[in-house]
C-alpha cells in the first residue's frame, strides 16, 4: 500500500475537464450495461432487427406499388414452410411469411420510432412545463395527466382508432395521444427532484439565464429515466400497435406483424399454423429485446440495492 | 392522521377525474362521425331520428351537448349497440359477468403461481431458480398475448384436442339453471359435475393465457421484495432467535415482502382488462372484451363508449383501493418511520 | 493452521485466529484476518474499532451471521461452552439450538431489528416457543405424558398448521390450547418487566413502530434474554438512540447482565462509551486485533499508536482548547493486502520492518496484549528498520 500523503494542497486544480469526466461515465455506463448478459442478448436482438429492417429491400424483391402490402400470388396459397421460395410458408393469400416478416421489422422501426418521439418530446415539453412552473399550472397539467393515466393504455388507444378509422396512420397518432403522459410524469418528478437541490440555486446565482440552466444543468441530469422509458416503449408500442392491427384497426393486406397474425387465424384449426406463429414471434422477440435493454439499462443508470450488491 | 387525509384528497380528486375521462369519450363521440349515431338504430324512422336531434340539443353548442349526454348516461341511457341489435344496458350485465369470471380464474392463478414463484425464486437469489423465474417474469412481460393464445389454441386445442374453445356446450350450460350468470358457480350450486367439468375446461385456456403475464408481473415483484427484505435487519435477528431458515423465510421475510406486493395488483387488474380483450376474441368467449372488438370493427360507438367509460371507472377505483390498502398496510410508510 | 488455544477454567468463549473474507469485483476482501480472543464467564468484553475494521463481521461469525456468499470462512475456529463446539463448523442443527437460546444478540437500530409486521408479544413468543417448550407446557399445567400432548406441543412451538390449528380450537383442546397461550403471555411479560417496561402487557401487544427508541431497544433486550443465555453480543446497541437514552440502557445492560452472570461482547466504536460498560477491551484494526487487556489499563496506558491515536482523537476535559488531533489517512483497502501492518500507512512511526511482515499479539504487561513492532520487533530485522517512539522504553 502506497503511502498516503500527509497533507493535501488547499487548491488543487482540477484534475479533469468537466467534458472529460461526462465521456468517462458514459464509457463506465456502457462497460457496465454490456457486462451483463441478457442485455448483450437484448442488443444482439436489436442489432439483427435493425438490419432486417433497414436492409429490407435488399433482402427481398419489394412488392410493387406498395411493399408495405403483402404480395399476392394466387398460385402459392397456403404453402406450409419449406416449400421451395417459401421459407417460411405462404398465408391465405399466398403472401410470402418471409416477407411478411421482413417487412413488417420495417413497419415495426417506422411506428416505434415515430411514435416514441413523438411522445418523448411532447411528454418531456409538458413535464418540464409542469415542473418549472409549479403552482396552477403544474397542478392543471398533472390533473390532465392523471385522467390519460386513468382510461387503460390499450382500450383507450383502441377507441382513439377505432373513431379515427381503420388504418395504420390513426395507429400511430393513437397511440402518441395515449402513450405521451408517461415522460410527463418522470420529466416533472426529475425536475421537482432537482429544484430541491442547490445547484440550480447556484446556476441561478451566478447568474444563468433559465434556458441555459435548463439546458446544461437540468436536462443532461434528468434525461436518464427518460432513455429507460423510451428503450422499454420502443418494445411496448410496437406490442400495443400490434394487438391494435390484429384486432383489426390496420389495412387488411398490409406488410404487419399484427395483420399477418389475425389473418393467419382463419387456417388454424384447418392446421395452418405458419402464417400465424412466425409473425407473432417476431412481435416477441422485438418486445423482448427492447425489455432487456431498457432492464438493462435501469439496472446501469438507477442502480438500487439490487446491483449494487 | 396522515391514513385519513390520503384517502380524502385521493376520494376528493376521483370524481374530478372520473369528470375528465367522459370528457374525453365525449370528444370521442363527437370526432366518429355523426353525435347521435351512439343512440341511432336501424329500426328508427326520420321522425324519431329528429327525436333524438332535439333531445340531445344538436344545434347548442358543445358544452351544452355534453352536459345532455353525461345526464343521459347518468340516467343508463348507453345508446344503442349496433353489434348486438339492443340497449347496451341490456346487453351489458350478461358480458360483464362473462368476463368477470375469466378475470377472476386468471387473477386466482396469477397470484397463487406468482407469489409461490416469487418466494422461490427470491430466496434462492441468483441461483438457477432465480435465473428461470426472471426469464420468465421478462418473457411475461415481453409476450404478445394474441401470439401466446395462438400458441396454446394450435398445442391444446388442434393438435392435443385436451381443451374446447368458447365458453361452454350449449347443451350441458343450458341443463342447469344459472343464477348468478357465472359459469363455475352456477354448477357449483346446482351441485352438478358434468357442467362444473364442462366449465372448468372451457376456463382453462384462456384463464392460463391470461394469467401468464399476470404471473410474471406478479413473480417479478414478489422475487425483489423478498430479496429486499432479506437483507433487512429483524431477519437476522429472527435467525439470531434459533429460528429454522424456513420460518425466517415465512413468518419475516415473506409477510413483510407481500405488502409492497399488492401494489403490483392494480398493475395486475389492468393487464387483465386489457388483455380479456384480445383472450376473448381468439378463444370465443361472450364477454366485453370481444363485444368491444366486435363493436371496433362494425363501429359500434355506443358500445365503445359505454366501455371505455365503464373500464376507466373501474380502473380508476380498483387503483385508489389498492393504494389506501398499501397506505393502510405499510405502518412504516405511512407514520413516517 | 493454529490450533485452538488452551481455555483458561472460566473462558466461555475462545476466538482462534478466526479469518472471514469477502469475494469482491476486484479480489478478495480480507475483511477479518487473524482475530484471536477469549471471553470470560460473566465478563464484559468490548470490541472497538472505526467503521469496516471487521468488529461486526467477528462478532456475526458467533452466531453464523454472515452470508456466505459472498463471505468465505477462511480459516480459525469460535470455541464455545464447556463442550467446546466450534461454532464456525458446527452443523444446522446445533446452531439453531445454540442460537437465542446460549448466544443471543441484539442489534443496532432496534426499528430496523424488530419485524414491523409482528406484535412484541409474537416476536419475543418465538424466543420460547423455540427453545422453552417443557417450560410453557409446565406452566400451562399441561403434563409431559397426555395423550394428545404432541398437538398442545406442536402448538406451544408455534408450529402447528392449518387444520392442527383447528382442531385445537375444537373443545377438548380448546381449554388447554387457551392454557398455552395464556403460559406464554405470562413469560413475556416477566421478560418484559426484566428490562423495567412500565405496562408490559400493553406493550405486548403493540408492534415496533408504536413504540419509542428506547423501549424498542428495551424489547430487543428483553427478548435475547428470555433465555437466560451465556454470551450476550451486543452490536452497537446505543447508536441509534438519543443520548439520554443511551446512558439508561447501557445501565439496564449492566445490571441485567450482572443478576444474570452473563457475558457480554460489545461491539462500539465509541472509546468513551466503553470505559463504562466493559471489563476488558479489544481494539481492532482493519481485520486485525491491535491491542487489547483490562479496559482501564489500556485506556489509562495505551501501547499502540492506534490506540493512543484513538484516545487523542476524543475530546475530554483534559484535552486543551482548540486542540482536536484526527489520526491522518483512512483505513488501508483491504483487497489481497500483503503482509505488513495495517497501520503502517497512517503510523507515525511506521519503519521498513512494519512493511514487510504481520505483527503478532503478544503481552507487554499481565493480562495486556499489543500487536506492534515497537514492543516486540523481529528478530531477524536490521536495527535501522524498526520503529522507535519516545513512549516506548527499550
Amino acid at each position: 500500500m502506497a503511502d498516503i500523503p500527509r497533507r493535501v494542497p488547499v487548491a488543487a486544480p482540477l484534475a479533469e475537464s468537466a467534458w472529460r469526466v461526462r465521456a468517462r461515465r458514459w464509457r463506465e455506463l456502457l462497460t457496465a450495461t454490456l457486462a451483463n448478459p441478457t442485455t448483450v442478448i437484448g442488443l444482439v436482438l436489436i442489432i439483427g432487427m435493425l438490419a432486417v429492417a433497414l436492409f429490407a429491400p435488399l433482402l427481398t424483391e419489394p412488392n410493387t406499388p406498395d411493399p408495405y402490402q403483402m404480395p399476392r400470388d394466387w398460385g402459392a396459397l397456403n404453402e406450409p414452410p419449406g416449400t421451395p421460395g417459401h421459407l417460411l410458408g405462404t398465408t391465405n393469400t399466398g403472401g410470402d411469411v418471409l416477407y411478411g416478416i421482413i417487412w413488417g421489422a420495417r413497419t415495426s422501426l417506422r411506428l416505434s420510432l415515430i411514435v416514441v418521439s413523438i411522445t418523448a418530446v411532447v411528454g418531456v415539453a409538458v413535464g418540464s412545463l409542469a415542473g418549472f412552473s409549479g403552482g396552477r399550472i403544474d397542478e392543471i397539467l398533472m390533473r390532465i395527466v392523471d385522467v390519460f393515466l386513468s382510461i387503460p393504455e390499450l382500450i383507450f388507444a383502441l377507441a382513439i382508432a377505432a373513431v379515427l378509422g381503420p388504418s395504420f396512420r390513426n395507429i400511430i397518432l393513437a397511440l402518441a395521444v395515449v402513450f405521451w403522459v408517461k415522460y410527463a410524469r418522470i420529466m416533472r418528478a426529475q425536475i421537482i427532484h432537482i429544484k430541491k437541490n442547490d445547484y440550480v440555486d447556484a446556476a441561478r446565482v451566478i447568474g444563468d439565464s433559465g434556458w441555459r440552466i435548463y439546458a446544461t444543468d437540468v436536462l443532461p441530469n434528468s434525461i436518464t429515466p427518460v432513455i429507460v422509458q423510451a428503450t422499454l416503449d420502443m418494445g411496448h408500442i410496437v406490442l400495443v400497435g400490434a394487438t391494435l392491427s390484429f384486432i383489426g384497426l390496420a389495412e387488411a393486406g398490409l406488410a404487419e406483424w399484427g395483420v399477418l397474425v389475425s389473418e393467419g387465424q382463419a387456417g388454424i384449426s384447418a392446421g395452418r399454423w405458419w402464417a400465424s406463429t412466425f409473425p407473432g414471434l417476431m412481435v416477441f422477440l422485438w418486445a423482448l429485446a427492447f425489455n432487456l435493454v431498457g432492464d438493462g439499462l435501469r439496472d446501469v443508470l438507477d442502480p438500487r440495492t439490487e446491483s449494487a450488491r | 392522521m396522515q391514513i385519513r387525509d390520503y384517502v380524502l384528497r385521493r376520494l376528493l380528486i376521483l370524481p374530478l377525474l372520473v369528470v375528465g375521462t367522459s370528457l374525453i369519450v365525449f370528444s370521442l363521440t363527437r370526432i366518429g362521425g355523426s353525435p347521435i349515431g351512439i343512440y341511432l338504430s336501424h329500426e328508427m324512422d326520420d321522425q324519431e331520428v329528429a327525436q333524438l336531434e332535439e333531445r340531445f340539443h344538436l344545434d347548442d353548442p358543445l358544452p351544452v351537448q355534453y352536459v345532455y349526454w353525461a345526464t343521459g348516461v347518468l340516467r343508463g341511457d348507453l345508446g344503442w349497440s349496433g353489434v348486438a341489435a339492443a340497449p347496451v344496458t341490456q346487453v351489458f350485465p350478461a358480458k360483464l359477468t362473462a368476463s368477470m369470471e375469466l378475470a377472476i380464474a386468471s387473477a386466482i392463478v396469477a397470484v397463487v403461481l406468482g407469489i409461490s414463484l416469487g418466494t422461490y425464486a427470491g430466496a434462492r437469489r441468483n441461483r438457477l431458480p432465480d435465473h428461470i423465474t426472471r426469464i420468465f417474469s421478462i418473457s411475461g412481460a415481453s409476450m404478445p398475448l394474441f401470439w401466446f393464445a395462438i400458441l396454446l389454441l394450435i398445442v391444446f386445442w388442434v393438435n392435443l384436442g385436451w381443451f374446447p374453445v368458447g365458453r361452454s356446450n350449449a347443451e350441458i350450460f343450458h341443463s342447469i339453471p344459472h343464477p348468478t350468470g357465472m359459469y363455475t358457480i352456477d354448477a357449483l350450486l346446482a351441485f352438478d359435475l358434468t357442467a362444473l367439468r364442462d366449465a372448468l375446461w372451457h376456463l382453462a385456456l384462456p384463464a392460463i393465457t391470461l394469467g401468464y403475464g399476470a404471473t410474471a408481473i406478479i413473480a417479478r415483484m414478489m422475487r425483489s421484495s423478498l430479496v429486499e427484505e432479506l437483507q433487512e435487519d429483524y431477519v437476522d435477528a429472527a435467525r439470531a432467535k434459533g429460528l429454522p431458515e424456513r420460518l425466517v423465510l415465512k413468518r419475516h421475510a415473506r409477510r413483510n415482502a407481500l405488502i409492497p406486493t399488492v401494489t403490483v395488483i392494480g398493475l395486475t387488474f389492468g393487464f387483465l382488462l386489457q388483455g380479456a380483450v384480445v383472450a376473448e376474441i381468439i378463444f370465443q368467449w361472450p364477454g366485453l372484451g370481444r363485444w368491444m372488438a366486435d363493436a371496433v370493427l362494425r363501429g359500434d360507438q355506443a358500445t365503445i363508449m359505454a366501455y371505455v367509460m365503464f373500464t376507466s371507472v373501474l380502473f380508476l377505483f380498483v387503483n385508489l383501493a389498492v393504494d389506501v390498502v398499501y397506505a393502510y398496510l405499510d405502518r412504516r410508510v405511512v407514520l413516517g418511520e | 493452521m493454529t490450533p485452538p488455544r488452551a481455555p483458561a477454567a472460566d473462558v466461555i468463549a475462545t476466538v482462534t485466529d478466526l479469518r472471514v473474507h469477502f469475494r469482491a469485483k476486484g479480489g478478495t476482501v480480507h475483511a477479518v484476518d487473524g482475530v484471536s480472543f477469549d471471553i470470560r464467564d460473566g465478563e464484559t468484553l468490548g470490541l472497538v474499532g472505526e467503521t469496516g475494521c471487521g468488529k461486526s463481521v467477528t462478532a456475526r461469525s458467533f452466531l453464523r451471521l454472515v452470508p456466505m456468499p459472498p463471505g468465505i470462512a477462511a480459516g480459525g475456529s469460535i470455541m464455545f461452552g464447556p463442550e467446546r463446539v466450534d461454532l464456525t463448523t458446527a452443523d444446522d442443527r446445533t446452531l439453531r439450538r445454540i442460537r437465542g437460546d446460549r448466544i443471543a444478540m441484539i442489534f443496532q437500530d432496534p426499528a430496523k431489528a424488530l419485524n414491523p409486521a409482528l406484535t412484541v408479544r409474537d416476536q419475543i413468543a418465538e424466543v420460547f416457543s423455540e427453545h422453552r417448550v417443557p417450560d410453557v407446557l409446565a406452566r400451562a399445567g399441561i403434563g409431559p405424558a397426555t395423550a394428545d400432548g404432541w398437538l398442545l406441543r406442536r402448538r406451544a412451538a408455534r408450529r402447528a398448521r392449518l387444520p392442527e390449528r383447528f382442531a385445537l380450537a375444537l373443545p377438548p383442546l380448546r381449554s388447554r390450547s387457551a392454557a398455552i397461550d395464556r403460559a406464554l403471555d405470562d413469560m413475556i411479560a416477566d421478560a418484559l418487566a426484566e428490562t423495567q417496561i412500565p405496562n408490559p402487557r400493553k406493550v405486548m401487544d403493540r408492534y415496533p413502530h408504536e413504540l419509542s427508541g428506547g423501549m424498542r431497544q428495551r424489547v430487543m433486550i428483553s427478548q435475547a434474554l428470555a433465555c437466560n443465555p451465556a454470551l450476550l453480543i451486543a452490536d452497537e446497541p446505543t447508536t441509534a438512540l438519543d443520548v439520554t437514552v443511551q446512558a439508561r440502557i447501557i445501565e439496564l445492560i449492566r445490571d441485567l447482565q450482572q443478576r444474570h452472570d452473563t457475558a457480554v461482547l460489545y461491539i462500539s466504536h465509541d472509546l468513551s462509551l466503553v470505559r463504562w460498560v466493559c471489563d476488558r477491551v479489544a481494539v481492532m484494526y482493519a481485520g486485525r486485533i491491535v491491542e487489547a487487556g483490562p479496559t482501564a489499563q489500556v485506556l489509562a496506558d495505551p501501547q499502540h499508536p492506534y490506540t493512543r491515536g484513538l484516545l487523542a482523537a476524543v475530546p475530554s476535559a483534559t484535552h486543551r482548547r482548540g486542540e482536536l488531533v484526527a489520526i491522518e489517512g483512512t483505513v488501508p483497502e483491504l483487497i489481497d493486502p500483503p503482509p505488513s501492518c495495517r497501520f503502517a500507512g497512517r503510523c507515525a512511526h511506521a519503519a521498513p520492518a512494519c512493511r514487510r511482515r504481520d505483527p503478532i499479539l503478544a503481552p507487554v504487561a499481565d493480562g495486556h496484549e499489543v500487536a506492534c513492532f515497537l514492543h516486540h520487533p523481529p528478530d531477524d530485522a536490521d536495527a535501522d528498520d524498526l520503529p522507535t517512539a519516545d513512549w516506548v522504553a527499550r
